[in-house]
């Protein structure tokens, strides 16, 4: 967001495409009759490490209706659209994020990206700002090598947190408990007595039992996705881990969390990388 | 399974595991996912044979059912297989360490969960 805001930007939008990943062409038109004159549109489903004045320059400079950043691997979907390409929408049915115009020259981006559609792919990602291989950092105070928490966390004395590992805000690190290497524990967890997490992310609010071993895997709530076998396991009726409601989150927390500790990241995950059971992809609009 | 038919099948199998000299192959492919009765009827078989000869093997049947055999770290403790051939194949093996009368008047159990 700062990043953008660099540039000039006048407004933001957070939107929900739909799944296939298309802006509907009601929505661009939308624009086009507001009288935007430039959009940036910031599919989330990727991390970038992207100069975006130089490719505002880029598209200023090679006269293209659309320029979409695109790596080796293809489309990132960061793209830049023209007033002109916003009208003609309207003609349109609609713009997908794969559908190419005649002589469009794409941008082509060679920094930092990863994508992160899947579980797999976001535990890399958290692996390489762990790691200082990306310019992402975890949003905390550094206690030791690689290894950050938030405000409020609470580690009993007997836990053993070992680097890269991450630690959001008010979550519960019980005794004996073992995090990381490779890890991120969000905001608002408890990880009980005797579990060890190793190489996971486990997403916030979410509850783990004593005694468990979880390796590789994203913890969302009551729900384990393996990340080497692709399979997703409700921990629930088996009593192994659940989700906390917020209500319980704030109680639990309320004991360890000073009073003066305010509460913005409740609405804002630490990462940014939003649940692994996401049923649509945002997007984010950019008007220059 | 109704809860009578399940403390049934749990008596029939703790008896067969506290009897049997051989290995007792429990097959979970019954059940979709393990809940947290399954979990403790594992975790009672396990405590049944600790300290015998008797070994229990088990059969996870499917992925979730292996990934939450994992996460309890029963997999550390017993050994753990996909299949009934797999657990076999495992059993007949380790067996291969003992006599040939031994293994000739012992026949393995496997004990399915509904």
């Amino acid at each position: 967001m700062d990043r953008i805001r660099k540039l000039g930007v006048q407004s933001l939008w957070l939107t929900s495409g739909r799944r296939d990943g298309t802006v509907t062409r009601s929505e661009l038109a939308g624009f086009a009759r507001q009288g935007v004159e430039r959009l940036l549109v910031i599919k989330l489903n990727s991390y970038a490490e992207m100069d975006l004045s130089d490719l505002l320059r880029f598209h200023c400079e090679s006269r293209n209706p659309v320029t979409e950043a695109q790596d080796a691997r293809g489309q990132l979907g960061v793209s830049l659209l023209d007033q002109l390409a916003l009208r003609a929408t309207e003609e349109k049915h609609e713009l997908s994020s794969a559908a190419t115009d005649c002589g469009r020259t794409p941008y082509q981006f060679s920094g930092y990206a990863k994508r992160i559609l899947a579980a797999r792919e976001r535990q890399e990602l958290v692996g390489d700002a762990l790691t200082g291989a990306c310019a992402m950092r975890p949003f905390g105070k550094q206690i030791s090598d690689q290894v950050w928490i938030g405000e409020g966390v609470s580690l009993a004395s007997s836990a053993r947190i070992v680097g890269p590992t991450y630690i959001g805000a008010r979550t519960i690190i019980r005794a004996g408990a073992t995090i990381g290497p490779y890890t991120s524990v969000e905001r608002d967890c408890v990880v009980d007595c005797g579990t060890t997490v190793e190489r996971s992310t486990v997403l916030p609010h979410t509850y783990l039992a004593p005694g468990l071993l979880i390796q590789d895997g994203v913890v969302d709530g009551g729900f384990l996705e393996h990340l080497g076998w692709g399979t997703v396991a409700d921990l629930q009726p088996a009593g192994l881990g659940s989700r906390i409601p917020r209500r319980e989150s704030r109680r639990q927390a309320s004991c360890e969390v000073p009073p003066d500790v305010s509460s913005p990241a409740d609405s804002v995950p630490a990462w940014n990388f939003g649940s692994s059971s996401a049923a649509s992809q945002p997007w984010l609009q950019v008007q220059l | 399974m109704s809860s009578a038919l399940r403390r049934a099948q749990r008596k029939d199998l703790l008896s067969a595991l506290r009897v049997s000299g051989s290995p007792v192959i429990v097959d979970l492919s019954g059940c979709p996912a393990l809940n947290h009765e399954d979990i403790d009827l594992v975790l009672e078989c396990m405590a049944q044979v600790a300290g015998r000869d008797t070994q229990v093997l088990f059969v996870a049947g499917s992925g979730v059912n292996r990934v939450l055999l994992e996460v309890t770290r029963i997999p550390s403790l017993v050994p753990v297989f996909n299949s009934v051939k797999e657990a076999l194949a495992y059993s007949e093996t380790a067996a291969g360490s003992d006599t040939k009368d031994q293994r000739a008047s012992q026949s393995q159990r496997v004990w399915g969960a509904a």
